[in-house]
Protein backbone atom coordinates (compact mmCIF):
# COMPACT_ATOMS: atom_id res chain seq x y z
CA UNK A 1 0.00 0.00 0.00
CA UNK A 2 1.29 3.69 -0.87
CA UNK A 3 1.05 6.65 1.68
CA UNK A 4 -0.93 8.12 -1.49
CA UNK A 5 -4.00 6.45 -0.23
CA UNK A 6 -3.97 9.09 2.84
CA UNK A 7 -4.73 12.07 0.57
CA UNK A 8 -6.48 10.48 -2.58
CA UNK A 9 -9.00 8.38 -0.27
CA UNK A 10 -10.47 11.00 1.75
CA UNK A 11 -10.69 13.14 -1.51
CA UNK A 12 -12.61 10.63 -3.57
CA UNK A 13 -14.78 10.21 -0.29
CA UNK A 14 -15.37 13.57 -0.05
CA UNK A 15 -16.92 13.47 -3.50
CA UNK A 16 -18.92 9.88 -3.08
CA UNK A 17 -20.53 11.25 -0.15
CA UNK A 18 -22.14 14.81 -1.73
CA UNK A 19 -24.27 12.07 -3.71
CA UNK A 20 -25.30 9.75 -0.57
CA UNK A 21 -25.74 12.75 1.72
CA UNK A 22 -27.56 10.37 4.19
CA UNK A 23 -24.75 7.99 4.41
CA UNK A 24 -21.92 10.90 4.55
CA UNK A 25 -21.59 10.56 8.63
CA UNK A 26 -20.72 6.99 8.40
CA UNK A 27 -18.41 7.43 5.60
CA UNK A 28 -16.51 10.08 7.30
CA UNK A 29 -15.91 7.82 10.07
CA UNK A 30 -14.91 4.71 8.27
CA UNK A 31 -12.08 6.67 6.49
CA UNK A 32 -11.17 8.49 9.49
CA UNK A 33 -10.53 5.17 11.13
CA UNK A 34 -9.18 3.58 8.30
CA UNK A 35 -6.99 6.35 7.89
CA UNK A 36 -5.89 5.32 11.64
CA UNK A 37 -5.28 1.14 10.97
CA UNK A 38 -3.68 1.82 7.22
CA UNK A 39 -0.73 3.85 8.83
CA UNK A 40 0.40 0.29 10.47
CA UNK A 41 0.82 -1.40 6.96
CA UNK A 42 2.29 1.44 4.87
CA UNK A 43 6.14 0.90 4.27
CA UNK A 44 8.44 4.16 4.91
CA UNK A 45 9.50 5.44 1.58
CA UNK A 46 9.48 8.42 -1.05
CA UNK A 47 6.62 8.49 -3.45
CA UNK A 48 7.47 9.82 -6.61
CA UNK A 49 3.93 11.42 -8.31
CA UNK A 50 3.75 11.21 -11.69
CA UNK A 51 6.37 9.44 -13.10
CA UNK A 52 8.95 12.29 -13.01
CA UNK A 53 12.18 11.90 -10.65
CA UNK A 54 12.39 14.19 -7.42
CA UNK A 55 13.58 17.71 -8.00
CA UNK A 56 11.54 18.09 -11.00
CA UNK A 57 8.44 16.39 -10.05
CA UNK A 58 6.59 16.59 -6.80
CA UNK A 59 7.48 13.49 -4.06
CA UNK A 60 5.67 12.54 -0.85
CA UNK A 61 7.99 11.89 1.89
CA UNK A 62 7.00 9.23 4.23
CA UNK A 63 9.44 8.51 6.74
CA UNK A 64 9.71 7.99 10.51
CA UNK A 65 8.71 12.54 11.23
CA UNK A 66 6.00 12.38 8.96
CA UNK A 67 4.48 8.68 10.59
CA UNK A 68 4.39 10.19 13.98
CA UNK A 69 2.55 12.91 12.60
CA UNK A 70 -0.44 11.13 10.53
CA UNK A 71 -0.77 8.98 13.29
CA UNK A 72 -1.62 11.86 15.82
CA UNK A 73 -3.22 13.93 13.43
CA UNK A 74 -5.22 10.81 12.20
CA UNK A 75 -6.10 9.41 15.77
CA UNK A 76 -7.16 12.88 16.74
CA UNK A 77 -9.04 13.60 13.98
CA UNK A 78 -10.97 10.09 14.38
CA UNK A 79 -11.66 10.78 18.17
CA UNK A 80 -13.15 14.56 16.87
CA UNK A 81 -15.12 13.53 14.48
CA UNK A 82 -16.60 10.06 16.69
CA UNK A 83 -17.59 12.92 19.12
CA UNK A 84 -18.84 14.78 16.63
CA UNK A 85 -20.58 13.04 13.26
CA UNK A 86 -24.14 12.64 14.43
CA UNK A 87 -24.71 16.08 15.42
CA UNK A 88 -22.99 17.66 12.54
CA UNK A 89 -23.83 16.35 9.79
CA UNK A 90 -23.41 18.64 6.88
CA UNK A 91 -19.76 19.16 7.66
CA UNK A 92 -18.98 15.48 6.54
CA UNK A 93 -17.98 16.47 3.21
CA UNK A 94 -15.84 19.73 4.51
CA UNK A 95 -14.41 17.09 7.24
CA UNK A 96 -13.26 14.67 4.67
CA UNK A 97 -11.45 17.36 2.44
CA UNK A 98 -9.91 18.47 5.59
CA UNK A 99 -8.83 15.14 6.54
CA UNK A 100 -6.93 15.21 3.05
CA UNK A 101 -5.49 18.51 3.13
CA UNK A 102 -3.71 17.33 6.49
CA UNK A 103 -2.47 14.31 5.38
CA UNK A 104 -1.48 16.03 2.37
CA UNK A 105 0.58 19.13 4.80
CA UNK A 106 2.62 16.22 6.74
CA UNK A 107 3.37 14.28 3.64
CA UNK A 108 4.45 16.63 0.88
CA UNK A 109 8.17 17.22 0.34
CA UNK A 110 7.47 19.81 -2.21
CA UNK A 111 6.71 23.97 -1.44
CA UNK A 112 4.77 24.29 -3.74
CA UNK A 113 2.81 21.42 -3.04
CA UNK A 114 2.50 22.60 0.70
CA UNK A 115 1.25 25.48 -0.46
CA UNK A 116 -1.95 23.94 -2.01
CA UNK A 117 -2.35 21.88 1.02
CA UNK A 118 -2.10 25.16 3.14
CA UNK A 119 -5.08 26.38 0.51
CA UNK A 120 -7.27 22.79 0.76
CA UNK A 121 -7.18 22.56 4.93
CA UNK A 122 -7.15 26.88 5.22
CA UNK A 123 -10.43 26.35 3.26
CA UNK A 124 -11.92 23.50 4.89
CA UNK A 125 -10.96 25.32 8.22
CA UNK A 126 -13.14 28.12 7.12
CA UNK A 127 -15.70 25.91 5.87
CA UNK A 128 -15.75 24.30 9.64
CA UNK A 129 -15.45 27.59 11.91
CA UNK A 130 -18.54 29.16 9.76
CA UNK A 131 -20.43 26.24 12.12
CA UNK A 132 -19.82 28.95 15.30
CA UNK A 133 -22.11 30.91 13.72
CA UNK A 134 -19.68 33.96 13.68
CA UNK A 135 -19.47 34.96 10.33
CA UNK A 136 -17.54 37.94 11.05
CA UNK A 137 -14.83 36.28 12.78
CA UNK A 138 -14.60 33.90 9.75
CA UNK A 139 -14.26 36.15 7.98
CA UNK A 140 -11.30 37.77 9.61
CA UNK A 141 -9.79 34.50 9.58
CA UNK A 142 -10.39 34.26 5.55
CA UNK A 143 -8.33 36.93 5.04
CA UNK A 144 -5.64 36.46 7.50
CA UNK A 145 -5.29 33.19 5.84
CA UNK A 146 -5.47 34.24 2.30
CA UNK A 147 -2.89 36.82 2.84
CA UNK A 148 -0.47 34.65 4.89
CA UNK A 149 -0.77 32.52 2.02
CA UNK A 150 -0.34 34.47 -0.73
CA UNK A 151 3.24 35.88 1.29
CA UNK A 152 4.14 32.49 1.47
CA UNK A 153 3.68 32.25 -2.04
CA UNK A 154 5.85 35.44 -3.07
CA UNK A 155 8.40 34.29 -1.11
CA UNK A 156 8.59 30.86 -2.69
CA UNK A 157 8.55 32.35 -5.77
CA UNK A 158 11.60 34.56 -5.47
CA UNK A 159 13.36 31.30 -3.50
CA UNK A 160 12.25 29.37 -7.10
CA UNK A 161 13.96 32.26 -9.04
CA UNK A 162 17.25 32.12 -7.12
CA UNK A 163 17.98 28.59 -6.80
CA UNK A 164 15.77 27.13 -9.55
CA UNK A 165 13.36 24.35 -7.61
CA UNK A 166 10.81 23.80 -5.30
CA UNK A 167 11.35 20.31 -3.76
CA UNK A 168 12.30 20.94 -0.40
CA UNK A 169 15.52 18.99 0.32
CA UNK A 170 17.22 20.03 -2.95
CA UNK A 171 16.17 23.44 -1.95
CA UNK A 172 18.02 22.78 1.31
CA UNK A 173 20.68 21.21 -0.78
CA UNK A 174 21.18 23.97 -3.47
CA UNK A 175 20.98 26.62 -0.45
CA UNK A 176 23.77 24.89 0.91
CA UNK A 177 25.82 24.34 -1.99
CA UNK A 178 25.55 27.60 -3.37
CA UNK A 179 26.70 29.12 -0.39
CA UNK A 180 24.69 32.26 -0.53
CA UNK A 181 25.07 34.94 1.88
CA UNK A 182 22.66 34.54 4.60
CA UNK A 183 21.27 37.73 3.86
CA UNK A 184 19.85 37.38 0.76
CA UNK A 185 17.30 35.06 1.53
CA UNK A 186 16.97 36.06 4.68
CA UNK A 187 13.57 38.14 3.04
CA UNK A 188 11.93 34.82 0.91
CA UNK A 189 12.62 32.98 4.26
CA UNK A 190 10.72 35.92 6.42
CA UNK A 191 7.51 36.06 3.95
CA UNK A 192 7.31 32.40 3.68
CA UNK A 193 7.16 32.21 7.75
CA UNK A 194 4.76 35.07 8.09
CA UNK A 195 2.97 32.94 5.77
CA UNK A 196 3.09 29.93 8.21
CA UNK A 197 2.66 31.72 11.36
CA UNK A 198 -0.69 32.67 10.78
CA UNK A 199 -1.37 29.28 10.53
CA UNK A 200 0.71 28.52 13.56
CA UNK A 201 -0.90 31.49 15.57
CA UNK A 202 2.11 33.20 16.16
CA UNK A 203 2.63 36.56 17.91
CA UNK A 204 1.57 39.51 15.16
CA UNK A 205 -0.22 37.39 12.99
CA UNK A 206 -2.66 36.02 15.01
CA UNK A 207 -5.69 38.25 15.68
CA UNK A 208 -7.80 35.64 13.87
CA UNK A 209 -7.48 33.10 16.82
CA UNK A 210 -10.02 35.11 19.21
CA UNK A 211 -12.68 35.54 16.93
CA UNK A 212 -12.01 31.90 16.57
CA UNK A 213 -11.59 29.79 19.83
CA UNK A 214 -13.60 32.20 21.74
CA UNK A 215 -16.89 31.29 19.77
CA UNK A 216 -16.08 27.73 19.16
CA UNK A 217 -18.70 24.62 19.74
CA UNK A 218 -17.40 21.42 20.49
CA UNK A 219 -16.05 20.41 17.37
CA UNK A 220 -13.90 23.87 16.02
CA UNK A 221 -12.58 24.08 19.28
CA UNK A 222 -10.58 20.63 19.37
CA UNK A 223 -10.10 20.63 15.52
CA UNK A 224 -8.54 24.17 15.35
CA UNK A 225 -6.24 24.37 18.61
CA UNK A 226 -5.59 20.42 18.56
CA UNK A 227 -5.84 18.70 15.44
CA UNK A 228 -4.62 21.79 12.66
CA UNK A 229 -1.96 23.39 15.39
CA UNK A 230 -0.50 19.64 15.71
CA UNK A 231 -0.23 19.47 11.95
CA UNK A 232 0.67 22.92 11.63
CA UNK A 233 3.87 22.37 14.32
CA UNK A 234 5.15 19.25 12.17
CA UNK A 235 4.83 21.26 9.12
CA UNK A 236 7.01 24.39 10.44
CA UNK A 237 9.30 22.00 12.48
CA UNK A 238 10.17 19.76 9.16
CA UNK A 239 10.70 23.42 7.63
CA UNK A 240 12.60 25.18 10.58
CA UNK A 241 14.93 22.44 10.97
CA UNK A 242 15.39 20.72 7.62
CA UNK A 243 14.83 23.89 4.59
CA UNK A 244 15.17 27.15 5.75
CA UNK A 245 18.81 28.33 7.51
CA UNK A 246 18.06 31.36 9.81
CA UNK A 247 21.47 33.57 10.18
CA UNK A 248 21.87 34.46 13.20
CA UNK A 249 20.56 37.90 13.33
CA UNK A 250 17.30 36.60 11.94
CA UNK A 251 17.62 33.83 14.22
CA UNK A 252 17.84 35.90 16.99
CA UNK A 253 14.50 38.51 15.61
CA UNK A 254 12.68 35.86 15.58
CA UNK A 255 14.00 33.96 18.98
CA UNK A 256 12.72 37.76 20.53
CA UNK A 257 9.36 37.84 18.61
CA UNK A 258 8.67 34.46 19.79
CA UNK A 259 9.30 34.68 23.31
CA UNK A 260 7.04 37.67 23.76
CA UNK A 261 4.38 35.84 22.00
CA UNK A 262 4.86 33.43 24.98
CA UNK A 263 5.11 35.98 27.73
CA UNK A 264 1.73 37.72 25.90
CA UNK A 265 -0.50 34.68 25.07
CA UNK A 266 0.05 33.87 29.07
CA UNK A 267 -0.38 37.18 30.68
CA UNK A 268 -3.62 37.37 28.47
CA UNK A 269 -4.42 33.72 29.70
CA UNK A 270 -3.94 35.15 33.13
CA UNK A 271 -6.16 37.97 32.88
CA UNK A 272 -9.26 36.13 31.47
CA UNK A 273 -12.17 35.20 32.85
CA UNK A 274 -13.56 33.03 29.88
CA UNK A 275 -12.61 29.37 30.11
CA UNK A 276 -12.51 29.55 26.43
CA UNK A 277 -10.30 32.31 26.73
CA UNK A 278 -8.00 30.95 28.92
CA UNK A 279 -7.14 27.89 26.95
CA UNK A 280 -6.96 29.86 23.63
CA UNK A 281 -4.38 32.27 24.84
CA UNK A 282 -2.86 29.47 26.31
CA UNK A 283 -2.89 27.61 23.12
CA UNK A 284 -0.78 30.85 21.61
CA UNK A 285 1.73 30.77 24.07
CA UNK A 286 2.37 26.80 23.62
CA UNK A 287 2.57 27.43 19.99
CA UNK A 288 4.99 30.10 20.16
CA UNK A 289 6.90 27.53 22.14
CA UNK A 290 6.62 24.69 19.85
CA UNK A 291 8.39 26.88 17.05
CA UNK A 292 10.76 28.27 19.23
CA UNK A 293 12.01 24.72 20.08
CA UNK A 294 12.20 23.96 16.46
CA UNK A 295 14.31 27.02 15.94
CA UNK A 296 16.93 25.84 18.68
CA UNK A 297 17.05 22.71 16.23
CA UNK A 298 15.32 19.98 19.11
CA UNK A 299 13.58 17.82 16.81
CA UNK A 300 12.80 15.29 19.00
CA UNK A 301 11.48 17.35 22.06
CA UNK A 302 9.85 19.48 19.95
CA UNK A 303 7.78 16.31 17.90
CA UNK A 304 6.73 15.45 21.46
CA UNK A 305 5.72 18.63 22.59
CA UNK A 306 3.50 19.07 19.76
CA UNK A 307 1.83 16.03 20.84
CA UNK A 308 1.74 16.60 24.02
CA UNK A 309 -0.06 19.96 23.31
CA UNK A 310 -2.49 18.18 20.56
CA UNK A 311 -3.92 15.88 23.27
CA UNK A 312 -4.15 18.03 26.02
CA UNK A 313 -5.56 20.83 24.14
CA UNK A 314 -7.82 18.25 22.85
CA UNK A 315 -9.00 17.17 26.39
CA UNK A 316 -9.32 21.27 27.89
CA UNK A 317 -11.36 22.25 24.24
CA UNK A 318 -13.68 19.17 24.47
CA UNK A 319 -14.41 19.06 28.06
CA UNK A 320 -15.14 23.13 28.21
CA UNK A 321 -16.72 23.43 24.92
CA UNK A 322 -19.42 20.99 25.47
CA UNK A 323 -20.24 22.53 28.87
CA UNK A 324 -20.47 25.83 27.27
CA UNK A 325 -22.57 24.87 24.51
CA UNK A 326 -24.94 23.29 27.06
CA UNK A 327 -24.90 26.27 29.11
CA UNK A 328 -24.93 28.94 27.05
CA UNK A 329 -21.80 30.70 28.59
CA UNK A 330 -18.13 30.23 29.61
CA UNK A 331 -17.66 32.66 32.33
CA UNK A 332 -15.29 31.02 34.27
CA UNK A 333 -18.46 32.19 37.26
CA UNK A 334 -20.97 30.05 35.87
CA UNK A 335 -19.53 26.87 35.08
CA UNK A 336 -18.47 26.96 38.63
CA UNK A 337 -18.97 23.16 40.33
CA UNK A 338 -18.77 21.96 36.81
CA UNK A 339 -16.69 18.70 37.96
CA UNK A 340 -18.81 18.53 41.24
CA UNK A 341 -21.01 15.95 39.70
CA UNK A 342 -18.53 15.13 37.10
CA UNK A 343 -15.44 13.59 38.59
CA UNK A 344 -14.48 11.36 35.36
CA UNK A 345 -14.32 13.82 33.06
CA UNK A 346 -13.21 16.68 35.58
CA UNK A 347 -9.97 13.95 36.27
CA UNK A 348 -9.31 13.98 33.12
CA UNK A 349 -9.26 18.13 32.62
CA UNK A 350 -7.45 18.32 35.61
CA UNK A 351 -5.14 15.90 34.22
CA UNK A 352 -4.31 17.33 30.57
CA UNK A 353 -4.28 21.44 32.35
CA UNK A 354 -1.34 19.69 35.26
CA UNK A 355 0.71 18.43 32.28
CA UNK A 356 0.25 21.69 30.71
CA UNK A 357 1.79 23.43 33.42
CA UNK A 358 4.69 20.66 33.45
CA UNK A 359 3.81 18.74 36.71
CA UNK A 360 5.74 15.52 37.18
CA UNK A 361 3.84 12.35 36.38
CA UNK A 362 2.54 13.48 33.41
CA UNK A 363 3.49 13.84 29.89
CA UNK A 364 4.44 17.54 29.33
CA UNK A 365 6.48 17.73 32.21
CA UNK A 366 9.34 15.11 30.53
CA UNK A 367 8.96 17.42 27.09
CA UNK A 368 9.29 20.06 28.77
CA UNK A 369 12.33 19.04 31.72
CA UNK A 370 14.40 17.65 28.54
CA UNK A 371 14.21 20.75 26.64
CA UNK A 372 15.18 22.73 29.56
CA UNK A 373 18.23 19.97 29.97
CA UNK A 374 18.88 20.44 26.41
CA UNK A 375 18.78 24.26 26.79
CA UNK A 376 20.99 24.52 29.59
CA UNK A 377 23.26 21.98 28.34
CA UNK A 378 24.26 24.49 25.41
CA UNK A 379 24.77 27.27 28.05
CA UNK A 380 21.61 29.13 27.12
CA UNK A 381 20.32 30.50 30.18
CA UNK A 382 17.88 33.44 28.77
CA UNK A 383 15.24 31.10 26.97
CA UNK A 384 14.97 28.66 29.91
CA UNK A 385 14.17 31.27 32.52
CA UNK A 386 11.72 32.65 30.22
CA UNK A 387 10.00 29.05 29.73
CA UNK A 388 10.40 28.77 33.50
CA UNK A 389 8.15 32.34 34.71
CA UNK A 390 5.87 31.09 32.08
CA UNK A 391 5.07 27.90 33.29
CA UNK A 392 5.13 29.26 37.15
CA UNK A 393 2.02 32.10 35.56
CA UNK A 394 0.47 29.23 33.70
CA UNK A 395 0.11 27.17 37.01
CA UNK A 396 -1.69 29.83 38.84
CA UNK A 397 -3.85 30.56 36.12
CA UNK A 398 -4.12 27.09 35.44
CA UNK A 399 -4.60 25.82 39.15
CA UNK A 400 -7.12 28.84 40.02
CA UNK A 401 -9.51 27.93 37.47
CA UNK A 402 -9.19 24.14 38.58
CA UNK A 403 -10.17 24.70 42.01
CA UNK A 404 -13.11 26.74 40.62
CA UNK A 405 -14.51 24.22 38.75
CA UNK A 406 -14.19 21.44 41.38
CA UNK A 407 -15.39 23.83 44.15
CA UNK A 408 -19.10 24.47 45.31
CA UNK A 409 -21.62 23.80 47.28
CA UNK A 410 -25.04 24.13 45.51
CA UNK A 411 -26.81 25.78 42.60
CA UNK A 412 -24.40 23.82 40.22
CA UNK A 413 -24.42 23.86 36.78
CA UNK A 414 -26.30 20.76 35.25
CA UNK A 415 -24.23 19.39 32.37
CA UNK A 416 -24.41 15.70 31.00
CA UNK A 417 -21.67 14.44 30.10
CA UNK A 418 -22.22 11.70 26.93
CA UNK A 419 -21.01 8.13 27.30
CA UNK A 420 -18.35 8.88 24.12
CA UNK A 421 -16.49 11.71 25.57
CA UNK A 422 -16.00 10.78 28.67
CA UNK A 423 -14.63 7.24 26.97
CA UNK A 424 -12.47 9.20 24.38
CA UNK A 425 -10.96 12.06 27.23
CA UNK A 426 -10.25 9.60 29.98
CA UNK A 427 -8.12 7.36 27.63
CA UNK A 428 -6.36 10.88 26.26
CA UNK A 429 -5.78 11.26 30.00
CA UNK A 430 -4.45 8.32 30.72
CA UNK A 431 -2.08 7.91 28.00
CA UNK A 432 -0.64 11.18 28.85
CA UNK A 433 -0.28 9.70 32.42
CA UNK A 434 1.40 6.48 30.88
CA UNK A 435 3.60 7.93 28.91
CA UNK A 436 4.43 10.68 31.85
CA UNK A 437 5.92 7.46 34.16
CA UNK A 438 7.00 5.24 31.21
CA UNK A 439 9.60 7.11 29.49
CA UNK A 440 11.87 4.95 27.38
CA UNK A 441 10.24 4.79 24.27
CA UNK A 442 9.59 8.54 23.86
CA UNK A 443 13.42 8.45 25.02
CA UNK A 444 14.31 6.58 22.65
CA UNK A 445 12.04 7.79 19.84
CA UNK A 446 13.32 11.85 20.63
CA UNK A 447 16.86 10.97 19.73
CA UNK A 448 16.22 9.18 16.92
CA UNK A 449 14.18 11.98 15.59
CA UNK A 450 17.13 14.44 16.48
CA UNK A 451 19.49 12.00 14.05
CA UNK A 452 16.73 13.29 11.51
CA UNK A 453 18.70 14.42 8.04
CA UNK A 454 16.42 15.79 5.69
CA UNK A 455 18.02 14.91 2.53
CA UNK A 456 16.68 13.58 -0.66
CA UNK A 457 14.74 10.15 0.72
CA UNK A 458 14.20 11.70 4.17
CA UNK A 459 14.81 9.73 7.39
CA UNK A 460 13.80 6.47 6.48
CA UNK B 1 9.81 46.15 -15.17
CA UNK B 2 6.61 43.75 -14.81
CA UNK B 3 8.20 43.02 -11.42
CA UNK B 4 7.62 46.57 -10.13
CA UNK B 5 4.17 46.38 -11.53
CA UNK B 6 3.13 43.21 -9.38
CA UNK B 7 4.76 44.67 -6.17
CA UNK B 8 3.17 48.16 -6.43
CA UNK B 9 -0.52 45.84 -6.76
CA UNK B 10 0.65 43.97 -4.09
CA UNK B 11 1.25 46.99 -2.07
CA UNK B 12 -1.91 48.65 -3.02
CA UNK B 13 -4.07 45.28 -2.20
CA UNK B 14 -2.15 45.32 1.61
CA UNK B 15 -2.66 48.95 1.66
CA UNK B 16 -6.42 48.28 1.18
CA UNK B 17 -7.34 45.55 3.52
CA UNK B 18 -5.43 47.79 6.02
CA UNK B 19 -7.62 51.07 5.58
CA UNK B 20 -10.86 49.63 3.84
CA UNK B 21 -13.81 48.69 6.91
CA UNK B 22 -15.98 47.62 4.47
CA UNK B 23 -16.43 43.81 4.04
CA UNK B 24 -16.75 43.63 -0.05
CA UNK B 25 -13.82 46.56 0.03
CA UNK B 26 -11.80 43.96 1.94
CA UNK B 27 -12.56 41.21 -0.97
CA UNK B 28 -11.61 43.51 -3.61
CA UNK B 29 -8.41 44.46 -2.02
CA UNK B 30 -7.46 40.77 -1.44
CA UNK B 31 -8.15 39.81 -5.23
CA UNK B 32 -5.97 42.66 -6.30
CA UNK B 33 -3.54 41.38 -3.39
CA UNK B 34 -3.40 37.79 -5.18
CA UNK B 35 -3.87 39.40 -8.70
CA UNK B 36 -0.16 41.21 -8.13
CA UNK B 37 1.02 38.06 -7.00
CA UNK B 38 -0.34 35.99 -10.07
CA UNK B 39 1.67 38.86 -12.39
CA UNK B 40 4.77 38.60 -10.08
CA UNK B 41 4.81 34.42 -10.68
CA UNK B 42 4.58 35.01 -14.25
CA UNK B 43 7.03 37.34 -14.24
CA UNK B 44 9.84 35.57 -13.07
CA UNK B 45 9.60 32.80 -15.38
CA UNK B 46 9.44 35.60 -18.40
CA UNK B 47 12.51 35.38 -20.89
CA UNK B 48 12.78 38.55 -23.17
CA UNK B 49 12.20 37.15 -26.83
CA UNK B 50 11.62 33.73 -25.55
CA UNK B 51 9.00 31.58 -26.83
CA UNK B 52 5.95 30.12 -25.64
CA UNK B 53 7.34 26.96 -24.29
CA UNK B 54 5.59 24.05 -26.49
CA UNK B 55 7.30 21.68 -28.87
CA UNK B 56 6.07 22.03 -32.23
CA UNK B 57 7.48 20.94 -35.88
CA UNK B 58 8.58 24.29 -36.80
CA UNK B 59 10.71 24.34 -33.70
CA UNK B 60 14.40 23.86 -35.09
CA UNK B 61 16.51 23.13 -31.67
CA UNK B 62 19.99 24.42 -33.34
CA UNK B 63 18.83 27.68 -34.05
CA UNK B 64 18.76 29.31 -30.54
CA UNK B 65 15.75 29.63 -29.39
CA UNK B 66 14.94 30.23 -25.65
CA UNK B 67 11.80 28.98 -24.43
CA UNK B 68 9.97 31.27 -21.14
CA UNK B 69 10.26 29.48 -18.03
CA UNK B 70 6.75 27.16 -18.48
CA UNK B 71 7.01 26.10 -14.38
CA UNK B 72 5.79 29.43 -13.35
CA UNK B 73 2.90 29.69 -15.51
CA UNK B 74 1.65 26.17 -13.99
CA UNK B 75 2.18 27.52 -10.31
CA UNK B 76 -0.11 30.67 -11.36
CA UNK B 77 -2.97 28.44 -12.96
CA UNK B 78 -3.24 26.81 -9.53
CA UNK B 79 -2.97 29.94 -7.18
CA UNK B 80 -5.78 31.41 -9.95
CA UNK B 81 -8.13 28.60 -9.16
CA UNK B 82 -7.34 28.83 -5.43
CA UNK B 83 -8.00 32.67 -5.11
CA UNK B 84 -11.03 32.01 -6.78
CA UNK B 85 -12.44 29.64 -4.45
CA UNK B 86 -11.20 31.79 -1.91
CA UNK B 87 -12.71 34.63 -3.25
CA UNK B 88 -16.50 32.79 -3.77
CA UNK B 89 -16.43 31.85 0.27
CA UNK B 90 -15.35 35.29 1.40
CA UNK B 91 -18.53 36.18 -1.04
CA UNK B 92 -20.51 33.78 0.51
CA UNK B 93 -19.60 34.81 4.45
CA UNK B 94 -20.18 38.37 3.28
CA UNK B 95 -24.06 37.35 2.62
CA UNK B 96 -23.92 35.49 5.96
CA UNK B 97 -22.26 38.84 7.85
CA UNK B 98 -25.26 40.68 6.07
CA UNK B 99 -27.65 38.62 7.22
CA UNK B 100 -27.08 38.98 10.48
CA UNK B 101 -25.91 42.22 10.68
CA UNK B 102 -27.42 44.59 8.07
CA UNK B 103 -25.09 46.17 6.72
CA UNK B 104 -21.48 45.43 5.41
CA UNK B 105 -19.63 48.77 7.13
CA UNK B 106 -17.55 46.30 10.09
CA UNK B 107 -17.80 49.48 12.49
CA UNK B 108 -21.50 49.56 12.56
CA UNK B 109 -21.63 46.06 13.41
CA UNK B 110 -21.11 46.88 17.22
CA UNK B 111 -18.89 44.11 17.47
CA UNK B 112 -14.83 44.54 18.42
Amino acid sequence: MSAILLIVVPLLAAFISILFKKASPYILLIVSFASVIVLGYIELEVITIGGFASPYGINLVFDQYSLIGLYIVNTLFFLVVAINCVKFKEMSTILLIALAGLNGLLLTGDLFNLFVFIEISGIAAYLITATNKNPLATFNYLVAGTVGSSLYLVGLIILYAMFGTLNMADMANEIAVSGVDASLVAFPFLLMFIGLGVEAKLLPFNSWVKGILASSNKLTGPIIASVYAATIGFVVGRLLTSVFVFSDTLGLVITIILLASIIAGEAMAFSSNKVREILLFSSIAQAGLVVLVFLQGFIGWGVFLVVANAAGKFILFTVTNHASDELGTDEVNDLKGLFVNNKIVGLAFTVASLSAIGLPVFLGFVVKMNILGDLFAEGNLFIPAVILITSVVEGIYFVRLLIKLWYKEHDLPVVQYDFIIKYVVVILAILIMVFGVYTAPIETEANDLDLISFVEGGNL
Amino acid sequence: MLQYVAIVLIMLGLYGLLTQRNIIKIIVSLNILEIGVNLFIVSVGFVDGGLAPIFTSTYNSSVDFSFVDPLPQALVLTAIVIGVGTTALGLALAKNIYQKYGTFEIDEMGEE
